[in-house]
């Protein structure tokens, strides 16, 4: 478990977000005004990738797929938000952000995708 | 295999079972049993009416829809727009699901004709549909309609609104590449039998609303709001209430329903504001002229919106429609703006 550099401060602009790899790890740092967090990058409603569809402003994180909120101050979910968004560490030292990665984050009931013939689940018409 | 099935739904909240012919589409059983079941586009490409299969056996009747991409096909995932049941089964899904209200228009199955098929310009037609039977619904819903020449339904906005309506009135938009619109655009549709389910969608208005309204539509996006001010416009909402409607196209070649849009400004007097945006050309000093009750403006819709709604925001609830990247602009603006999530309503469907 260990502190790792994800990205610098000057990469991510206020109010906007980043996607980074460590260790294999995709994860969005996303600049919030008041400081930088850290998440996994799809949304926990319907896996959509933040990166593209998320907004940031007011110190909120909303997914404009369907209107999705967390306030990234206090981390909580807002309005129409029925998951916690994930959080890793995240600590700032100069310009360098680093984050906490102990094991990837990973929402209840996600599973690694495999490749599954349909006729498993489906009797073909 | 009998020709019924028992269907039971496993929701956050509680548990629901009804039954069903084998040849309807899961979700819609559920719909017309007033359960409100996740769903978005109904037409196979949003994912939201994602459910999980516990036990029994399904069909799914279009293994290509897009909205398969968001599918856990090894937890059994499956879209319940697209898939029947093939003997009783037990599925569950994520969200809470709730019986929809007491008055609330209960989607159905109905059977219709292709009354008139009218151009409106190069590559937008209006399509009346006779109904079999009169049906409600919301301003700011829609149908799912299939024409038997081309499988597959697509999900269309009412443009016209009336209680117990015998009629429906449709905007269909040529998309390049679209089986369906090339075809109606290249055969002639009058007489033609349909079949629909709905009325769907909640993206809708409703004269107790209490607040202003913006709407912000793009192409055949217009259509939904075209209900919704119709509906205001019958029971004299804007001698209360602001309305601010910005519709864009590309030139003014591409523009349609100006009367229509001229009339509601011109009765919803100072409170009912309606901008033309042209996003490819300034519009002609004619087109002024032509029409003094309407605004034109030069940009993408939601810009000008932007640009012209300033900080008149307060009390508002906005109605978006048209295509994605017009959404999301719009969404974005309305956010910073500080409209808040639940005062944004929009239909995602292609």
């Amino acid at each position: 478990m260990s502190w790792k550099k994800i990205c610098t401060a000057a990469d991510i602009p206020e109010n906007t977000l980043g996607q980074f790899e460590v260790d294999g790890i995709d994860i969005v740092v996303a600049n919030f005004g008041e400081g930088f967090r850290a998440f996994p990058p799809r949304c926990p409603h319907m896996e959509e990738p933040l990166c593209e569809s998320a907004m940031l402003f007011d110190g909120m994180l909303t997914c404009t797929k369907h209107l999705w909120q967390w306030n990234l101050s206090s981390g909580e979910k807002l309005g129409a938000a029925e998951k916690e968004l994930l959080l890793y560490d995240v600590k700032q030292e100069g310009d360098d952000i680093y984050v906490l990665v102990e094991e990837e984050l990973i929402y209840e009931d996600d599973d690694e995708e495999e490749d599954v013939d349909d006729d498993d689940f489906f009797n073909a018409d | 295999m009998g020709s019924t099935a028992k269907i039971q739904v496993n929701a956050r909240n509680r548990a629901y079972q009804f039954e069903g012919d084998c040849g309807e589409k899961i979700l819609n059983l559920g719909l017309s049993n007033a359960i409100g079941l996740p769903y978005e586009c109904g037409s196979g490409t949003c994912g939201t009416c994602k459910a999980r299969l516990v036990s029994g056996d399904i069909a799914d009747r279009w293994p290509e829809a897009p909205g398969r991409k968001y599918l856990k096909l090894k937890k059994g995932e499956f879209l319940m727009c697209q898939c029947t049941a093939e003997s009783d089964i037990e599925i569950e899904v994520e969200s809470f699901v709730h019986t929809m209200e007491a008055g609330a228009c209960v989607p159905s199955a109905l059977k219709g004709r292709i009354a008139s098929a009218k151009l409106l310009v190069h590559d937008v037609m209006l399509l009346r549909v006779e109904l079999e039977r009169g049906v409600d619904f919301d301003a700011g819903q829609f149908m799912l309609i299939q024409f038997p020449e081309v499988v597959g339904f697509r999900g269309w906005s009412m443009v016209n609104y009336q209680r117990h309506a015998e009629s429906l009135d449709f905007v269909v938009k040529k998309q390049p590449g679209g089986k369906l619109t090339e075809w109606m655009f290249s055969h002639e549709c009058e007489g033609l039998d349909v079949e629909l389910f709905g009325p769907l969608g909640d993206a809708t208005f409703y004269s107790r609303l209490g607040k202003n309204i913006l709407c912000i539509a793009g192409g055949s996006g217009i259509a939904g709001i075209m209900s919704i001010l119709s509906r205001a416009q019958q029971d004299g909402y804007f001698s209360q209430y602001n309305g601010y409607v910005f519709f864009g196209v590309r030139t003014m070649k591409d523009a349609f329903f100006l009367d229509e849009l001229s009339d509601f400004s011109d009765s919803g007097g100072d409170k009912l504001e309606v901008t033309i945006a042209l996003s490819e050309e300034e519009a002609p000093s004619s087109a002024m002229a032509d029409y003094p009750h309407l605004n034109f403006d030069k940009g993408f819709v939601h810009e000008v919106a932007g640009r012209r709604m300033a900080d008149r925001y307060k009390d508002i609830r906005a109605y978006l429609a048209g295509p994605p990247p017009l959404v999301n602009g719009a969404i974005g603006m309305l956010l910073q703006a500080r409209v808040t999530t639940d005062n944004i309503r929009y239909d995602k469907f292609s």
